[in-house]
């Protein structure tokens, strides 16, 4: 006689799933100190997304400190629409997670990640070509820029470096400092 | 505040008539008192179980220091800025609880609050060396692995370090405090010679992660009594705490700060963003599951630890520095470690060196340096 499918206890589930990917005790703790909906509702990403101990991880610290900054309770956050969208899009698995770990990183650093993205638009406008790349620090923490370019030869080169002068003159790379310098 | 009270005492076997130990033990007759032998908490398998450094603080051992009696500060780190701060550890751990405190991780395998038995003898070994370069300028502080002042009631240090350090022209001691532990300092003369600081936070923060400290408007009340007693006073915006509501919660912080005290007395006032190593992070989430601290927009930074990311960070400095700098031009306000890119985009200009910082803080307080 086969026993009747009773729906395990959320806590056995989340168990049963710490076992299945192998999560580290501490992890497992943290995770099953949360109130009930916010516990159901990370074993639902993390089923969907197949969470390994690393990226739960990074799930647990980005969600905590968002719930305490803003108040608010887990479950809402990961049914918001932001992080839904990624979540539900007809994508494969790694995309996914890729998806709604840069929606999850908009909400836990607003503003740097505002920062990025103009940054990443003041760049694009300079409108410098393949072979001209700029990129920042990690986090933007410092104050240089890399500047790197690609040539095949001396005309290619000489291209490049006009470009570049040219944006230093009519003063648009100017602009690209001054916002590293904006929060 | 609430009085510190252990809930043991132990002493180093050969101890038992300092000072120090029979002046505490005359103030706590009923905590029960164990004999122990030299480096007890080295041979001794303590409990891993709860929070063992928690049940350090409640563990009050007097010992006989045997380490070199100064050091630089650690805050000297390369590629920061450094203020040429030298400390004095008569104090190991600290009976107040911040949710943010760097000594969690510190003193994480050695968390007995340990009390210094031998005092002369270390001033002894600091009279040494500062006696020994009366052409040199030295800022002394006692507050690096406790509190300065929390544990004064019970253990009288300030009677030591204020006469020690009120009779040597070229040093300057800073007692750094949260607590408003200040009335054994008023009967003792400083001579311009110690500066009595308050780290302060915001009143909301001080309430939420500043665990057994005095309250805000107490550490400005006895701001006020010391410096009415005739010490100078500092004040550390250290660490500097950025949640959603920083600018409003800093804007009165400072307000108060400067109409607590007279400003010509200030001796200076740090900045100093809040700064957390990965592991000090793991272990305030594991500690403090509530805390507000985490939140911030903190990265990595080339130290290692943690920051509010820079050009937030420097908008605060700049921001809080313009509040300080329109009521008190005159005050010396300094980065506590800070990049030299950092402090140019603060205050426009960076220091030459090490010893400029440490030149503009010693220089107004005490007299020139005798040629030698």
């Amino acid at each position: 006689m086969t026993q009747p499918d009773i729906p395990c206890a959320l806590s056995e589930r989340v168990a049963a799933y710490a076992r299945e990917r192998r999560l580290s005790p501490p992890t497992l703790a943290r995770w099953q100190a949360w109130p009930e909906e916010d516990k159901a509702a990370l074993l639902v990403l993390a089923r969907e997304l197949q969470l390994n101990e690393n990226h739960l991880r990074d799930f647990l610290d980005w969600l905590e400190e968002i719930a305490v900054r803003d108040r608010c309770r887990v479950a809402d956050l990961l049914t918001a629409p932001a992080i839904q969208q990624p979540l539900t899009a007809h994508t494969a698995r790694s995309e996914k997670l890729k998806g709604v770990k840069e929606a999850l990183r908009k909400i836990r650093y607003p503003r740097l990640s505002r920062l990025e993205a103009d940054l990443r638009a003041a760049v694009k406008a300079l409108d410098l070509g393949r072979q001209v790349r700029i990129s920042f620090p990690p986090a933007l923490e410092g104050d240089a820029i890399t500047v790197t370019l690609t040539a095949r030869n001396v005309r290619e080169l000489a291209d490049c470096l006009t470009r570049l002068h040219q944006r230093i003159e009519d003063g648009r790379m100017q602009k690209v400092f001054d916002l590293l310098d904006q929060a | 505040m609430e009085p510190y009270r252990p809930h043991e005492i132990l002493i180093e076997q050969g101890e038992e008539n300092a000072a120090v130990v029979r002046r505490a033990l005359a103030q706590l007759p009923d905590v029960p008192v164990r004999i122990v032998e030299r480096e007890w908490e080295r041979h001794t398998k303590l409990s891993s179980e709860g929070d063992p450094f928690a049940a350090g603080k409640r563990r009050l051992l007097f010992t006989r220091q045997r380490a070199p009696a100064l050091h630089y500060c650690p805050a000297g780190t390369p590629g920061l800025v450094c203020c040429n701060y030298l400390v004095i550890s008569l104090i190991s751990n600290c009976p107040m609880d911040c949710s943010y405190c760097f000594l969690q991780e510190y003193l994480a395998n050695n968390p007995t609050l340990k009390v210094c038995t031998n005092v002369e003898e270390v001033l002894a070994a600091v009279a040494a060396v500062v006696d020994r370069h009366p052409q040199r300028h030295f800022r002394v502080g006692t507050g690096e692995l406790s509190d300065s002042l929390a544990l004064d009631p019970l253990l009288g240090f300030s009677r030591n370090l204020v006469p020690f350090f009120a009779a040597r022209p070229n040093v300057l001691l800073e007692l750094k405090t949260k607590s408003d532990c200040v009335d054994e300092l008023l009967y003792l003369d400083p001579k311009d010679r110690v500066v009595v600081s308050w780290s302060l936070t915001p009143p909301d923060i001080v309430d939420s992660e500043e665990h057994r400290t005095a309250p805000f408007a107490a550490r400005l009340e006895a701001a006020r009594r010391v410096q009415a007693a005739g010490y100078k006073v500092g004040f550390h915006l250290d660490p500097l705490i950025e949640y959603p509501d920083w600018e409003a919660g800093y804007r009165e912080t400072v307000a108060r700060m400067l109409a607590a005290v007279e400003l010509r007395r200030i001796a200076w006032i740090s900045l100093g963003s809040l700064r957390l190593t990965p592991a000090l992070r793991t272990t305030i989430r594991r500690r403090f599951p509530h805390t507000r601290v985490l939140s911030g927009e903190q990265v990595p930074c080339i130290d290692g630890k943690w920051r509010t990311f820079q050009a937030l960070r420097v908008h605060m400095y700049r921001t809080i520095r313009g509040w300080i700098q329109e009521a008190a031009p005159q005050v010396p306000l300094y980065l506590c470690m800070e990049t030299a890119a950092v402090w140019a985009k603060v205050f426009g200009h960076t220091p030459a060196c090490d010893r400029d910082v440490a030149r503009v803080l010693t220089g107004p307080h005490l007299s020139p340096p005798v040629a030698g």
